[in-house]
């Protein structure tokens, strides 16, 4: 290929991929909510679990404290962060102890009649009236009174108030200037977010929309905030993790161009052999964009690690180049293995397209594009572009020794036998439980953090993340029953100090029939008017100034009881709405509970309601989640596996071959997990990924080391190519496991771990070169 | 002139309250003890005709009544309360600047002989709700505190000797003259 034409085909590429980037950047619209990338749910409860992670009220809820300046500056400064972010459509409710008393819509007033229990234990009679009003003229000479002025003539019994006390959140923090205050931690706040609670990507936004709103407020002196919560936790953690992996990325890159100089001595061809990588990376992307809506955030970074055999591809060709040999040439005798180690992966790659889980099936679509990709680009692509002289590895005085080293270690029979009886041996005696379910657990949190957190959460009552009451009803009036029926339990269980909160749905709405009850007991007009006018004797009430209350209490007589559709539209309707759901034909009330100090009573409630009362740990739920996520990863492993197994065979066309091939790899998988779990580790879903890509780039040692070209130099070239694949493999993820964050380090340490295990057994299993030659 | 009026806390005064409020059709009459407890607490202690007890302290005022769980709300809801505070801490504490902060101060008579202050709230919300006071007193002591509110309704505390001279069914006019009387 002459030079021009090579120059328009670099050109060529280039302007391909500069196109795949465009339409990436007009097409990929990433979500980070986790509950895109989770298996569909199969019970009700793993259902409602995943409408709880995102939209349930706990996990939306921010904890803010505002510290670090005199405690007049402080509340201050509350009201003015809760007045910025009141507007803010990413926040659905701003709360900072300065209660509304409007809370209850205008138009809804009548109403208090039917919604406030007063009346259940108290007619509007003479006596009644008279104490009321008795009080209130001791209100009026108090200084108080001009609260009250206003609503007297409407609400003499100041049932308004009493619905707005009974509203207030159950347990609130001491009040200083009309905010919450602690001493500890300053003003306190709760800001619940519009955003889903486990969508990372929206959390950031309102975290930041917060700190924003917090930082463009006058006067704040040395006063600083502070988050809490499920929400700003998951940022924290994301940006936490996204520093390590980007510190450590950075060395290893360093570290792997500095390898391929010192193996190849060429800069041409170090850049031109990331070409097929970028392809890889673009073109997986694109896909991706084309055939979903929507591509999830954990598609991208386990597709991007599992695409690391694709890096083998140019290195392969590079170490395969013979002196004075035009790039074209030294590929076709490699291409037919490299062709059967993309396809196998492709093809074991199709079994997680088969699971049926939609990130597992984004997962398939991006790593059998990336490498259909990176091998067909490095093939016809890159071996064009490759510098026409170079020099041929297989000169190299070391490398000729190492190959004899290598050709003369011993290959005894015992060895697959003897690792089977350690790999069983190792899992017999490791320790602790296998599987790691909790994926919390692979982020930890620093404990500074979560104190501070429950020291919040138990300051503000805010409810308990984990624990949910569960109503289940056919209807949400029966939920609504179901709920008033609980009511005395769960009062005496706060009593009793087993929880300090548990927050119903019928604390906000009575059902119908209780709202017939109470309207059944109003008087008539004629009544209410004797009984006031009988009360109001003596006391210095000008005369008809309580006519709006008539009006009120006749009004409310003839209300169509209210209904939760009708609630949800008044501003306090979104609490309800929050905690009232319809699921598949059947309605489930969702009771938050705060401060739970004996679980076991809380379960109690749900004891005789044949499962229609029950409390959901969305810790155990969640878990069984992953357990099950778990599942369909290995189903879809072992049918990876069988394909493997039968691409390999059919490639190879022998099964003595084809078990050189698969047998190193399946007992190097299989050591690496046996080794872990010695070492303590539960195995996770990172875990897992890390397996396989591991297992990828086993595949590809065993396959070069099986291949026997009868040629010394070729062999010598397949050692350099391994072991430069190796080695950058293990600079790239052996870095990871140095991390301190658990995850960096599952996924770091097994696939280093992998790599060391899948080279050395490959070579140790591999036919020996003698008895290939004889 | 305030700088005379000043003194250590604590510092308690007898009081007797009429208000006058339109939807009443007639005044309501409280006496007890105002006590200012040092710094921003203050005590409003009625005795007379039900016991009743506010105590204003760290911006919150809690409310007891014997026989009620105590009542508590934030200081910012009731800007009564706060005119309260802002006009008899400054006046106790003898700080013409705290007083000079929160009102419009019109001044007349002598600090050793009958005096009167004029007070108009600056703050706009308190001004929606209180339109001024006035305060007579003589020498070193207040006599006479006249809240007029922004609705028109009207309240006059006697302080001090002066408390004991409430008539039992007050008018405006008896107490205004009560309180010129005084100076």
């Amino acid at each position: 290929m002459g030079r021009g034409a090579r120059f328009g085909l670099l050109l060529g590429w280039l302007l391909a991929l500069a196109a795949l980037g465009w339409l990436i950047g007009q097409r990929l619209h990433v979500t980070t909510d986790l509950r895109s990338f989770m298996p569909a749910p199969t019970t009700p409860d793993q259902r409602l679990l995943l409408d709880q992670l995102g939209s349930g009220p706990a996990s939306r809820l921010l904890l803010l404290a505002i510290d670090g300046a005199p405690p007049a500056q402080l509340t201050a400064l509350s009201r003015r962060l809760a007045t910025s972010l009141a507007g803010d459509p990413r926040y659905s409710e701003v709360l900072n102890g300065n209660l509304d008393l409007g809370t209850l819509d205008p138009g809804l007033l009548p109403y208090r009649y039917l919604l406030s229990p007063t009346l259940d234990s108290q007619p509007l009679d003479e006596a009644f009236l008279a104490d009321q009003l008795q009080q209130r003229v001791d209100d009026l000479s108090s200084p108080g009174a001009s609260l009250l002025k206003p609503l007297l003539p409407r609400d003499p019994t100041l049932e308004v108030l009493k619905l707005a006390e009974s509203w207030a959140p159950p347990h609130t923090p001491e009040l200083r200037d009309g905010v919450w205050f602690s001493a500890r931690d300053g003003a306190l706040l709760l800001v619940q977010t519009a955003a889903a609670g486990f969508d990372p990507g929206a959390q950031e936004a309102a975290v930041a929309g917060i700190e924003q709103a917090f930082a463009a407020l006058p006067d704040r002196g040395e006063a600083k905030l502070a988050l809490s919560g499920p929400g700003y936790f998951s940022v924290v953690l994301g940006a936490q993790t996204r520093h390590q992996a980007e510190w450590i990325g950075r060395v290893s890159t360093v570290g792997f161009v500095l390898l391929l100089l010192l193996a190849y001595r060429s800069v041409r061809s170090l850049l031109l052999s990331a070409l097929p990588i970028a392809s890889a990376a673009l073109a997986g992307i694109a896909a991706l964009t084309l055939v979903y809506p929507q591509v999830h955030g954990i598609t991208l970074a386990f597709g991007f690690t599992l695409l690391g055999v694709a890096q083998e591809y140019p290195i392969r060709v590079l170490s395969h180049r013979r002196a004075g040999e035009d790039a074209v040439a030294s590929v076709r005798s490699l291409w037919p293995l490299l062709l059967t180690a993309i396809a196998s992966a492709c093809i074991a790659y199709l079994a997680f397209y088969a699971s049926g889980v939609a990130g597992l099936q984004q997962l398939a679509v991006f790593t059998i594009v990336g490498l259909l990709v990176a091998g067909f680009s490095t093939r016809y692509l890159l071996v064009h572009l490759l510098p026409r002289r170079v020099h041929d590895v297989a000169d190299l005085r070391w490398l000729a020794r190492a190959r004899q080293w290598v050709d003369h270690l011993p290959r005894p029979a015992w060895v697959p036998l003897l690792v089977g009886a350690l790999i069983v041996g190792l899992l017999a005696v490791a320790p602790g439980p296998f599987w790691q379910n909790d994926l919390a657990a692979l982020t930890p949190l620093p404990p500074s953090l979560l104190q501070r957190d429950a020291r919040l959460r138990e300051a503000l009552g805010a409810p308990d993340v984990r624990y949910l009451l569960v109503l289940q009803a056919p209807t949400a009036q029966g939920v609504l029953a179901l709920s008033q029926s609980l009511q005395g339990r769960a009062d005496a269980l706060v009593a009793r100090h087993a929880v300090d909160a548990l927050e119903l749905p019928s604390r906000y709405l009575p059902p119908v029939a209780l709202q017939r009850q109470r309207q059944a007991r109003l008087p008539d007009r004629a009544t209410l008017q004797y009984e006031l006018q009988q009360a109001l004797q003596g006391l210095p009430f000008q005369p008809g100034l309580f006519a709006p209350f008539v009006a009120d209490v006749e009004a409310a007589r003839h209300l169509p009881p209210l209904t939760p559709a009708q609630f949800e539209r008044s501003p306090l309707g979104q609490r309800l709405a929050a905690m009232l759901v319809e699921q598949d034909g059947q309605w489930f009330g969702l009771a938050s509970v705060s401060g739970v100090h004996d679980v076991a009573a809380l379960q109690a409630l749900g004891e005789g309601s044949h499962g229609d009362v029950r409390l959901l740990d969305l810790k155990a739920a969640s878990e069984a989640l992953v357990a099950t996520y778990r599942s369909r990863i290995l189903h879809a492993l072992l049918g990876a596996a069988l394909l493997l197994v039968l691409t390999i065979g059919v490639a190879l066309r022998s099964a003595r071959r084809a078990w050189h091939v698969l047998a190193p790899m399946t007992l190097a998988t299989f050591l690496v997990l046996a080794v872990e779990r010695v070492a303590g580790i539960e195995i996770s879903l990172f875990h897992l990924v890390a397996l396989i890509l591991a297992g990828g780039l086993g595949l590809h040692y065993a396959l070069f080391f099986e291949r026997d070209t009868g040629e010394p130099a070729e062999q010598r070239r397949t050692l350099h190519a391994t072991l430069v694949c190796v080695l950058s493999a293990l600079l790239v993820f052996g870095m990871l496991a140095w991390a301190t964050i658990p995850v960096l380090r599952a996924i770091g340490l097994t696939v280093g771990l992998g790599v060391a295990f899948h080279f050395c057994l490959s070579i140790l299993m591999a036919p020996h070169a003698d008895a290939a030659e004889k | 002139m305030i700088a005379a009026l000043g003194r250590p806390a604590p510092a308690r005064t007898a009081f007797a309250e009429a208000r006058f409020l339109r939807m009443l059709d007639r005044p309501l009459v409280v006496s007890g003890e105002l006590a200012w407890l040092g710094g921003d607490r203050l005590e409003r202690e009625v005795r007379a005709p039900r016991a009743e007890r506010y105590s204003i302290a760290d911006g919150k005022v809690t409310q007891q009544r014997p026989g009620q769980a105590p009542r508590q709300f934030a200081l910012g809801r009731a800007p009564q309360l706060q005119v309260l505070l802002d006009s008899f801490v400054a006046l106790l504490s003898g700080d013409g600047e705290r007083l000079q902060q929160a009102f419009a101060v019109h001044a007349s008579g002598e600090a050793s002989a009958a005096w009167r202050l004029s007070l108009t709230p600056r703050d706009a919300k308190v001004a929606r709700s209180v339109a001024g006071i006035v305060i007579d007193g003589r020498a070193g002591e207040a006599h006479c505190m006249q809240v007029r509110e922004a609705d028109g309704d009207l309240s006059i505390d006697l302080l001090g000797a002066l408390a004991a001279d409430m008539p039992t069914q007050p008018t405006v006019e008896t107490l205004q003259a009560l309180c010129d009387g005084a100076r």
